[in-house]
């Protein structure tokens, strides 16, 4: 476990030395949070967005909705909900999906301005996302075709955490298991009719809650090493 | 706002206090909240919380418990505690637990506060004290809608006299008395002695015992008056009133306030007034020839009582109609069984025991009453009353009151019986309080004449009155008697919760609800020797001494009238569905408010009750 998290630390520092001086140098120049860290003294940002497909070569982000959580409190006066603007039209495949027309993405912010945002609102903080592979891939691709370097932060993701659970208990995942509405009436969580980046952000803020108090009851021995997925 | 937190804005909106928020504050109020998970048997409130919060479950469910461990209160969705913010709430409240995995929202004390200072409606859901809030209850429920006819016969007799009464001295002579009459324009004048009302006179007096009967107008009134007047206090409802009249055969009935004269009241003052359907109501009892026609003018109690509760009278007044009618009928029944058996032997007097003594009644309850005949009965005098009570009760039980599961009725020799017997029970019910004794208590403290001699029943009221006033065992014994029923702590879900944390699908609103308060009321009644029957009249009279304060009594009367408004609603829809109407509730038939407005008073109840156990050391004898 030290040698993986002295590894996603001199990744940073790699990629603090590549990165060119601007937003992402800042970034990486803020220490991550130490594994050891208590829960309590966790600052997590719970992290969804939407993008027009799967592949983080070839499509983009639509939006972000974050929402971020202090002693294991999620503290809604943080909640945000960005549209970005993209240069080409919306597939509509992944508008049925997501829901964002045309009109509302040109209402949005540049890449730019809304990877400024997540990247200060991020420095020295834990991401939490649900199915990471998603969040991490497409802002690190932008990162890396705007400001030359990877995106780095420890992950937290549920989607993981669950698998991890479901493992343990020799469960067999059926398909749609590890989906984020699936696993939360597992955890007597209400069921959100809207679907959309802060929904989904707040939504996996709560499930990561009701995972943690089931993996470490009692909170004076909860750490973050025991969650990270990355 | 964020779009995206409609879902928690409207999770909200739906209830109570945030509900009384305008929309703008609404659309705000989500940003102000924190969320928290508490795992199953988890500490509430979470014990590291840095400042103080109210609590608002999303999902789960919370245990709020006593020193003791005693079950308090259990919070479900939408649920809220206060506590923390200093709020009154559930004072008795140490900490509570969660039962379930549970999802919260909190609100810090400060962001409260100044939406308190900014929204009144708002702030009055945590400012008003249990009795503001049943008070403004019953008055929610007695403004809603639009008064009908049939709600006039609610208006009280006060409303429809003439303000100054017609009187003269008894001194006068009868032509006095009719000058006046003309000169005021009225069909009767009551005769006074001193400031004590001695008898009246009315139109008919003069034609048939002054000018038909030969008597000199220079005679004195008191010759020609009629004397041993029934009389009716001011507060009495129209409807009530014209069953008493319908019931005596008179057109007038003197109207008191406490003790002293008011008015009179005239059978023309309630044909103003009266709805169509109780005044045929009232003659058909009136011109029923046989128990069939009874039976058939009973079939329409269910619908009065439907109809009284849909115009919105209050519990309290659709009672006495329900009672008034049921008076009547009895009397009739009376009436018709004297008349084929011929004039009793010797004085004797009807009672009704029960919810119609208390004026308490809805439609079609069990029957209860009792037979107390003068001490000049003679055993061969038996035989005419047994036969006149069977035949009155076998007709209540035509009409639909049947017959009283526990035989307390005239019927019963038991029940039939001398004034000098009826003291021998009631000085050993008293005196040597036992089982039996308190199970028959709520029928027999609770007496009402209904026909015939008065006067024997009221020297048996005295009596007894007498002797349980400041009778501290026999109290005592009644006191943890009112202590069987325990009111429902409140509602979880689709659930009743009751004491030791227990869940249940319907409740009893009777026994659970109006029950424990008649007891109360009937306890401080005979400790303090008080001659109201009426639940209501009972904790009016009762608040006047030292043993319930104003605050309590007032309490407790709004806690019965919401109680027994609430009943009277769920049987109304049951009359409706052309169900017969039960006291069987479920919480699901309950609006937010209302589950809100019942747990107020029980609670109110339950203090009472508390104070009761303490003030009797009633706990002893359970």
């Amino acid at each position: 476990m030290l040698t993986r998290f002295l590894g996603l630390d001199s990744i940073r520092k790699r990629a603090l030395a590549k990165a060119e001086p601007g937003i992402l140098h800042d970034y990486l120049s803020t220490p991550l949070t130490a594994k050891t860290t208590q829960c309590e003294q966790l600052s997590i940002v719970s992290l969804d967005l939407e993008t027009t497909g799967l592949d983080p070569n070839k499509d983009k982000i639509l939006s972000f909705g974050l929402v971020e959580m202090e002693h294991m409190t999620i503290k809604l006066e943080t909640a945000r909900h960005q549209l970005i603007t993209i240069n080409e039209e919306i597939p509509e495949q992944s508008a049925v999906i997501h829901q964002i027309t045309d009109d509302q993405a040109a209402t949005g912010v540049s890449i730019h301005d809304a990877l400024q945002e997540l990247l200060q609102r991020m420095a020295g903080k834990v991401m939490l996302v649900h199915y990471s592979a998603i969040e991490q891939n497409f802002i690190s691709n932008a990162c890396q075709k705007l400001f030359g370097a990877p995106f780095v932060i420890p992950i937290i993701d549920t989607l993981v955490l669950a698998q991890r659970l479901f493992e343990r208990r020799n469960h067999t995942i059926q398909p749609g298991d590890l989906r984020l509405f699936n696993l939360r009436p597992r955890y007597n969580l209400p069921n959100y009719k809207a679907h959309n980046a802060l929904s989904d952000a707040v939504a996996t803020a709560e499930l990561f809650l009701a995972m943690a108090s089931e993996m470490v009851p009692q909170p004076s021995q909860c750490q973050l090493k025991r969650f990270l997925t990355r | 706002m964020e779009i995206e937190l409609v879902e928690i804005r409207d999770f909200l909106a739906q209830r109570p206090p945030f509900d009384a928020l305008p929309e703008e504050q609404l659309d705000q109020l989500p940003k102000s909240l924190e969320i928290r998970y508490l795992r199953r048997g988890s500490l509430f409130p979470p014990g590291d919380a840095v400042k103080g919060y109210i609590y608002i479950i999303r999902s789960g469910a919370i245990e709020l418990l006593d020193e003791e461990d005693n079950l308090i209160e259990k919070l479900a969705e939408g649920g809220i505690y206060t506590t923390d913010c200093q709020l009154i709430d559930f004072s008795q409240v140490t900490h509570g637990i969660a039962v379930e995995d549970t999802l919260l929202y909190q609100l810090s004390c400060d962001v409260l506060k100044s939406l308190r200072m900014t929204e009144p409606a708002f702030d009055r859901h945590f400012s008003e004290s249990i009795r503001d809030r049943l008070k403004q209850a019953v008055r929610t429920l007695q403004v809603s809608g639009e008064t009908s006819p049939i709600a006039e016969m609610t208006v009280e007799v006060s409303d429809l006299i003439r303000k100054s009464p017609v009187s003269i001295d008894i001194n006068s002579t009868i032509r006095q008395a009719a000058e006046l009459m003309s000169e005021k324009n009225v069909s009767s004048v009551m005769i006074m002695d001193g400031t004590e009302l001695a008898g009246i006179i009315t139109d008919r007096d003069l034609r048939k015992r002054c000018i038909a009967a030969g008597v000199s107008s220079d005679r004195p009134v008191s010759q020609i008056m009629t004397t041993n007047l029934e009389t009716i206090q001011e507060s009495t409802m129209a409807i009530q009133a014209l069953m008493t009249m319908t019931r005596l055969h008179v057109h007038h009935l003197p109207v008191k306030r406490g003790d002293s004269v008011v008015g009179m009241l005239t059978a023309t003052d309630l044909a103003r007034h009266h709805s169509t359907n109780s005044a045929f109501l009232a003659s058909d009892i009136r011109k029923a020839a046989t128990v069939e026609d009874l039976a058939r003018v009973s079939e329409r109690l269910p619908d009065l009582q439907f109809q009284l509760a849909n115009s919105n009278a209050s519990a309290l007044h659709i009672g006495e109609a329900i009672s008034s009618i049921t008076d009547s009928l009895t009397a009739r029944l009376i009436e018709m069984a004297e008349s084929e058996l011929g004039p009793p032997p010797v004085r004797y007097v009807w009672l009704c025991g029960g919810s119609q003594a208390r004026r308490e009644q809805t439609s079609h309850s069990d029957q209860d009453n009792a037979m107390l005949i003068s001490d000049e009965m003679k055993p061969e005098h038996a035989d005419y009353f047994e036969i006149l009570a069977k035949r009155v009760s076998d007709g209540l039980n035509a009409c639909g009151f049947v017959y009283c599961p526990g035989n307390a009725m005239a019927t019963n020799p038991k029940w039939r019986q001398t004034l000098q017997i009826w003291r021998k029970y009631f000085n050993t019910w008293i005196n040597k309080p036992e089982p039996m004794a308190l199970m028959l208590s709520s029928i027999f403290f609770d007496l009402r004449p209904v026909y015939g001699e008065v006067e024997i029943f009221n020297e048996l009221r005295s009596d007894i009155l007498s002797k349980t006033r400041g009778h501290g065992i026999f109290t005592a014994f009644m006191a943890a008697n009112a202590l069987h029923h325990r009111p429902p702590l409140g509602f979880f879900r689709t659930f009743v919760l009751i004491h030791g944390g227990k869940h249940d699908d319907t409740f009893d609103i009777k026994h659970r609800g109006i029950v424990p308060i008649t007891d109360i009321a009937r306890v401080f009644a005979l400790d303090q020797g008080l001659p109201q029957v009426n639940t209501t009249e009972r904790l009016e009279a009762a608040a006047e001494t030292t043993v319930l304060s104003r605050d309590m009594g007032e309490n407790l009367v709004d806690a019965l009238e919401f109680i027994a408004s609430i009943r009277i609603y769920h049987q109304a829809e049951q009359i409706r569905k052309g169900l017969k109407p039960d006291n069987y509730m479920s919480p699901e038939e309950l609006s937010d408010l209302e589950r809100k407005h019942l747990k107020d008073a029980f609670r109110v109840i339950q203090e009472m009750q508390d104070a009761m156990e303490n003030r009797y050391q009633g706990g002893r004898f359970v």
